[in-house]
């Protein structure tokens, strides 16, 4: 079976979720509301004509220049029909929320905090957002494209009353 | 009057931190495993100590040097790792490698199966106290080592393919150098095998020992041996074929209980199928060009021979050295079976000659993820043998 069918049933059941959908080299790429988003992956893994069972990755883009600023990328793949489709989900900016696919997905997790991480995207009901690549004190998203390649963080001041420091000129 | 209550052991629940740098970590990963005596309740890796952002530093990187970030990723599989950078370019650009690159690729790509498999399968046999597999591993490995230098000129980070075929064409010696590998290498896996597939300590220590569904390995994204372990025939080069893997015979092994020694008898079964690869590819490699600039002149240099003796080609060679390729606006996605699993590259392109976003689907990331999973309500010293055996990376996990 070809992916185009899966896009033909996608496309018939589902038809106001989608905002886009074509066909990219070989790929599916389908625009959906972000709103729909949960609802949608629930759908694409228990029909039983499609069965994508593996969410086999998630990760952003950010385009400064346009209005809606992020595009996050699921990537589905189903292994008993070998379908791929990439759904992606655009937004304004990068504090609104999206819901979290970890209920439907295990592999979820840990690609949601690696988005949150690179591009500060907040994932509504996920079990333990929290920072997995740079450390917790870490400022910044890095893959934004207005973060500096070589961005450093500043030396800490060291203070008086710390613990440990000694004036030399004291002694 | 004997009474069993006074001899049991009151257990406490503690955390133990392992790592990040411990031997049996293969790398920095740091579990914090939460205890019950010595029965495992929670395991939480914690990853991140080697993360340098290659994501990032990829986007300014033309797309020919980012090239030489991918097979840092991966420092144990680099000629595989580089194959699926360089195909997620072509599809990008639309270009085909003409067949004799091709074979070569796939050749260099199942030596550095094989050799990442045994260091695999070296590191794993100390963590659990066979001592004789290293060294009988890292023997076979560095003639495989021996071979990837002759072709590429490094040993770990060959970087040799372009947009469109190879860097240079293969040395003289490299056919007949293969020709005696696979000539000993067959052998050289009974002998592994002797010393461990029905060896009773070996059996014990892995036999039932981080069993994982296929059902829950699939909602977890595994891919690679730790999948196909739990049953699941998942492999990119029989779904998706690529760069030829279509015209060679070979099996994909899948194991039945999905425990750590199905993953061992997998990886060893994958050996012997990629030296069968190597075999049929050796044998068949093509006469004729090593890059198809003749077909798409604008994205892939002329050869060293046509750059040197024709004015068309020194000022493509001259313009290709410069401004680096410029592939058409778009997206592009494509997966390779990695030692480890599916690797897979998305690739933005917005014109210009430097990718706008490159992101890695890392194989041993989702691997890892699953380790809780794997090791609830073992011992301690099970969860070295379950780590051994999924088999991550640490420069792929952390990028």
């Amino acid at each position: 079976m070809d992916v185009m069918f899966a896009l033909t049933v996608i496309k018939e059941s589902k038809p106001k979720a989608i905002v886009s959908a074509d066909n990219i080299k070989g790929d599916v790429h389908i625009q959906i509301k972000k709103e729909d988003l949960l609802e949608f992956a629930l759908f694409l893994k228990t029909d039983s004509r499609l069965e994508f069972d593996m969410l086999s990755d998630l990760f952003a883009v950010d385009y400064p220049k346009r209005a809606e600023r992020i595009e996050v990328i699921y990537n589905f793949y189903s292994i008993k029909n070998n379908f791929r489709v990439f759904i992606k989900v655009r937004s304004k900016t990068d504090e609104t929320e999206y819901p979290s696919l970890t209920p439907v997905y295990n592999s979820a997790n840990w690609f949601e905090r690696e988005a949150y991480d690179m591009f500060g995207l907040k994932f509504k009901d996920h079990p333990d957002l929290k920072r997995i690549l740079n450390p917790d004190d870490w400022d910044g998203h890095p893959l934004l494209k207005d973060y500096p390649l070589r961005k450093r963080p500043e030396p800490e001041e060291i203070k008086m009353d710390d613990p440990g420091y000694i004036d030399i000129e004291k002694i | 009057m004997f009474d069993y209550k006074d001899y049991l052991v009151e257990t406490d629940k503690f955390a133990l931190n392992i790592g990040p740098s411990h031997p049996a970590t293969h790398g920095v990963l740091r579990v914090l495993v939460k205890l019950d005596g010595e029965t495992i309740v929670h395991a939480e890796p914690i990853i991140g100590y080697l993360h340098t952002s290659m994501e990032k530093y990829a986007e300014y990187k033309t797309y020919h040097q980012a090239e030489t970030i991918t097979d840092r990723m991966d420092y144990v599989a680099g000629a595989s790792n580089n194959l699926g950078y360089i195909l997620a370019v072509e599809k990008l650009c639309g270009v085909k490698a003409p067949k004799r690159a091709e074979y070569v690729r796939v050749i260099l790509a199942e030596f550095t199966r094989i050799s990442s498999h045994l260091v695999w399968l070296a590191t794993h046999a100390v963590d659990l106290g066979a001592l004789t597999e290293f060294l009988y591993c890292f023997r076979e490995r560095e003639l495989i080592l021996d071979i990837i230098e002759t072709v590429t000129g490094s040993r770990m980070t060959p970087s040799f393919y372009r947009v469109g075929g190879l860097a240079m064409d293969i040395h003289n010696d490299f056919i007949e150098k293969t020709r005696s590998f696979i000539k000993i290498f067959p052998d050289k896996i009974n002998e592994y095998e002797a010393l461990l597939t029905k060896n009773k300590i070996w059996l014990e220590r892995t036999k039932n020992l981080g069993i994982i569904s296929a059902e829950s390995a699939i909602n977890f994204a595994l891919t690679g041996p730790s999948l196909r372990g739990s049953g699941v025939k998942y492999d990119v080069r029989k779904v998706n074929p690529y760069s030829s893997y279509e015209d060679f015979d070979f099996e994909v092994p899948i194991g039945d209980n999905g425990d750590t020694y199905d993953r061992y008898v997998i990886r060893i079964e994958e050996m012997r199928q990629s030296l069968k690869i190597i075999t049929q590819a050796v044998e068949n490699i093509p006469e004729g060009e090593y890059l198809s600039h003749d077909e798409y002149p604008l994205y892939v240099k002329p050869t060293k021979k046509r750059s040197l003796t024709t004015m068309e080609g020194m000022i493509f060679n001259f313009k290709y050295g410069m401004e680096g390729i410029k592939p058409p606006k778009g997206e592009a996605y494509q997966s390779i079976e990695n030692p480890r699993g599916e690797l897979g590259f998305y690739l933005v392109s917005d014109g210009s000659a430097f990718p706008y976003r490159m992101r890695v689907r890392p194989p041993s990331f989702c691997n890892i993820s699953a380790l809780n999973e794997m090791t609830k309500g073992h011992m301690v010293a099970d969860l070295i043998a379950i780590m051994g055996s999924v088999d991550i990376l640490l420069g792929e996990v952390d990028r």
